[in-house]
């Protein structure tokens, strides 16, 4: 919010300038200094600081101190920079992106490599005090002998929550409140034929919207009794109940009070007694290697991440195979200087490059449609199941992603082919060399010294590329080894179902080892790729 | 956009075409590379005519479409924006499109905005100035570049949740949460390519506007990014592009349809619903393309120089 407020007022000042500067550089100068530079720069300055201050109060409402100290550090910080005249002039420069580029891309990767070593997922969501209260709130269950009652849930004269219970083996009457449980006199109850409480001196029964809206209250009310407590079901009945589980504080274990079972902490998230049998939910905690482990020595994990990989590296590898081929091919068949409407198939040709992928991936996968679509209906007059059918969905990825991607090569060696000097081909051609071998010997070395580091490039993109994937087939179909990756998912797709696909659980912990290993297989290409472009040598 | 306008405005004055290619090939010769280009330009376009026809054909169904319309109609159009209940009714057309388009434009032209004038701010100080540092700065930011975002989602939904429970403006489901986020992906390498721009434009130029008396916050503004405007635009168009295509940080961070960007309301759209959506969609797509297309045309030529300087469309 703070770099925000720096420089939105930036479009007035740059189309002013614009325009000043294409006839008299000076005179936009002279416009931005003195008052007016001036101004503009103490008015961001002060916009910066008051939301500073805004957040500093709701953070301090909110008891952060952390981050109340980081707040006040970066916010002096950057005043400093800004104030002081002559110095730290670059940094005045690199601040505002920084700012952000350490907020949502730096510190995000640091947490997600910190994720990445703990059991976060579902029912590993918590801290552990956390998860120990949940048990014990949930470690209920109906006593052998225990009373179950007819509810009707009320208000008493102060407002508070209380149950008016009928006994259903005696009849007996009782009013339930946080406090506890006491006899009714059937006096000051009214019932009606079927024994329901209409109506009880000194309580309030809520009927309609406002009896429904009582729901989530009595989701978490118990009326202690005892050694057991009762406990509403739904909005019509109450049961007695008694505790299942003891937790034991000064040995840190919980004991099923029943057969004495001892739940002892397993070090990765759960109490676990001797059998195995785990209590849910854990809690999340750092379980070092364990999720990179997985990878390699549980097989319910091994299997789907290999079958994964090994189609990540397919799928990007011939989609930039075709799509160099057939963009090379393209480009050299209208490298033809003085052809006529070369300019306009170039035009044409770009249109998938320049259309929304999103767009057209989508497009694609109603005509891929297997029924209604027009590629069998009108095309192949034929039933191919593109999108239901493993490797039909597997060729139908890669040549949707060759259509998108052709037109990027197509550009690309087109440049490239127009930057080869004529008078290398001529020579060859004086030297005697037919057309084939002037285009392997003299041509495709010369363009792929251009090309190569952009297909590198392309191969990286393309081995991310969560799109091509999930807007045509979703990832699908589902194979038979029941993981979350389907027939066509590759490394990012299957990291996103794995932490977001709600149904098979949630696992943020694997999900992030995952991308974390995705990050070291791009940045080994992506080195590759830089020690052969000239791209270092910008630095000095 | 401001920035983008302009300079599609201004390139005509600024590259006039100089034309003297050499002599015309004989017809003889050359016939088989317009019959290449016209299956490739078939192959290229048969969706986009086929979305064409559909969006304007009665018919919303996939099943009753064709190629060539029978009669031209805008119902699909207005089934679009009409404003309906498609919470309840499955089959009905309505959708919250138009919310779709809002929401894109605003978030994809802030993020667009801002990086291109951090993304030049940062590019101006390593291509002007020589301080400690600004080796590893740019050699740190092309490592960076290989942690994108999207494999950090898992870490960026969990820091917007709880960020989200004290600023409620950056919160889940929120435009503003989302834009900030994108923010994080300003310094990148467009940083690099746009410090190559700013390497070509003489420095005696700052030099003569210090020497009159500007600050260095002048010079960028008043000189610099003025003679930049065309990378700008370029710059602009790719980031607006790359956000207008983003799915994965929008689907996690965005939860309410009336929220939504336009991929992921589309998607969930026409998922599974083919049959029913199929021309409203299309109408859809057609609102959404035209835009991007006309203006990649219009810088087509910076965009070739920008691939070929290595910046990858995303």
């Amino acid at each position: 919010m703070s770099t925000s407020a720096v420089t939105s007022p930036a479009p007035s000042r740059l189309t002013a300038a614009s325009s000043a500067a294409r006839s008299l550089p000076s005179r936009a100068i002279a416009f931005f200094s003195g008052p007016v530079g001036l101004g503009v720069k103490v008015t961001l300055l002060a916009l910066m600081n008051a939301l500073s201050v805004w957040a500093l109060v709701v953070l301090v409402d909110h008891k952060k101190w952390p981050a109340v100290a980081v707040l006040v550090a970066v916010t002096a910080l950057l005043d400093l920079i800004y104030l002081s005249a002559r110095r730290a002039i670059p940094a005045k420069f690199l601040v505002p992106g920084t700012v952000f580029l350490v907020a949502f891309q730096i510190i995000p990767v640091i947490y997600t490599v910190q994720v990445a070593f703990t059991n976060y997922s579902t029912g590993h969501i918590l801290t552990k005090p956390q998860a120990v209260t949940q048990v014990l709130q949930n470690a209920f269950e109906p006593s052998a002998n225990g009373r179950t009652f007819t509810m009707a849930p009320a208000k008493d004269s102060s407002g508070h929550l209380a149950l008016l219970l009928v006994d259903q083996d005696t009849g007996k009457t009782y009013v339930g409140a946080a406090s506890g449980l006491k006899p009714l006199p059937t006096s000051a109850v009214t019932k009606n034929s079927d024994g329901d409480i209409t109506a009880a001196t000194g309580y309030t029964i809520p009927t309609g919207p406002s009896r429904l809206s009582l729901a989530d209250a009595l989701n978490t009310f118990f009326v202690p009794a005892g050694k057991s407590q009762i406990q509403p079901q739904g909005l019509d009945s109450a049961v007695e109940v008694k505790q299942t589980l003891r937790y034991d504080r000064v040995h840190d274990r919980f004991v099923r009070i029943s057969d004495g079972a001892v739940f002892r902490d397993n070090g990765r998230g759960s109490f676990v007694s001797d059998g195995g049998e785990a209590i849910e939910p854990g809690w999340k905690t750092g379980i070092g290697f364990s999720n990179f482990g997985q990878m390699i020595h549980d097989s319910q994990v091994r299997g789907p991440f290999l079958r994964v990989f090994l189609w990540t590296v397919i799928f990007a590898t011939l989609t930039v195979v075709f799509s160099f081929s057939l963009g090379l091919f393209l480009a050299i068949t209208l490298n033809k200087p003085g052809m006529r409407f070369r300019t306009f198939y170039r035009s044409i040709l770009v249109i998938p490059y320049a259309l929304p992928g999103f767009l057209s991936l989508l497009v694609w996968q109603g005509l891929l449609n297997d029924d209604f679509g027009v590629v069998n209906r009108n095309i192949l007059h034929t039933h191919v199941p593109w999108l239901f059918d493993a490797n039909w969905a597997r060729v139908a990825v890669i040549l949707v992603s060759t259509w998108l991607t052709t037109p990027y090569f197509f550009l690309v060696s087109m440049g490239a082919l127009q930057s080869i000097p004529a008078e290398l081909n001529e020579a060859a051609l004086v030297d005697g060399a037919g057309p084939w071998q002037n285009f392997r010997k003299v041509t495709l070395p010369l363009l792929l010294v251009a090309v190569a580091p952009l297909m590198i490039a392309s191969f990286a993109f393309n081995f991310n590329n969560f799109g091509n994937i999930y807007l045509l087939t979703g990832g699908g179909p589902n194979t038979s080894d029941g993981s979350v990756a389907g027939a066509t998912d590759i490394l990012i797709s299957y990291t996103y179902k794995l932490a977001f696909v709600v149904g098979k659980g949630q696992n943020y912990g694997l999900a992030s080892a995952i991308g974390i290993l995705i990050f070291f297989i791009v940045a080994a290409i992506s080195a590759a790729s830089f020690w052969r472009t000239k791209a270092l040598e910008n630095l000095a | 956009m401001t920035a983008i306008d302009q300079t599609a405005a201004a390139i005509p004055a600024a590259r006039p075409a100089t034309k003297t290619g050499p002599r015309r090939p004989k017809l003889r010769d050359t016939w088989w590379r317009h019959v290449v280009a016209w299956i490739a330009i078939v192959v290229a376009l048969f969706p986009v005519a086929y979305i064409a026809s559909a969006a304007f054909t009665g018919n919303p169904s996939l099943a009753g479409s064709s190629l060539i319309p029978r009669h031209l109609t805008l119902d699909n159009f207005k089934k679009l924006f009409s404003p309906g209940n498609s919470t309840t009714d499955i089959t009905s057309n309505a959708s919250n499109y138009p919310h779709w388009i809002l929401n894109t434009l605003i978030v994809a032209t802030s993020t667009a905005f801002f990086t291109v004038m951090l993304g030049a701010l940062a590019a101006y100080a390593f291509s002007r100035f020589r301080f400690r540092g600004r080796r590893m700065g740019m050699l740190g930011l092309l490592l960076v570049q290989m942690f994108p975002q999207m494999l950090a989602v898992v870490a960026i939904y969990l820091i917007v949740v709880h960020t989200g429970t004290v600023f409620h403006v950056l919160a889940l489901n929120t435009l503003t949460g989302l834009i900030i986020v994108y923010l994080g992906g300003v310094m990148s390498v467009n940083v690099w390519f746009m410090k190559g721009f700013f390497d070509t434009i003489p420095a005696e130029l700052d030099e003569s506007a210090r020497v009159d008396g500007a600050s260095p916050a002048q010079v960028f503004w008043g000189v610099v990014l003025p003679l930049a405007a065309p990378v700008l635009a370029v710059i602009g168009l790719f980031s607006f592009v790359g956000v207008l295509n983003e799915f994965i940080i929008a689907s996690v961070l965005l939860q309410s349809d009336k929220k939504l960007t336009l991929p992921v309301g589309m998607r969930g759209f026409i998922d599974q619903q083919f049959s029913q959506h199929w021309g409203p969609f299309a109408a859809g797509v057609l609102i959404a393309a035209v835009p991007v297309v006309i203006l990649f045309m219009f810088l087509q030529r910076f965009i070739v120089e920008g691939l070929t300087a290595g910046s990858v469309k995303g």
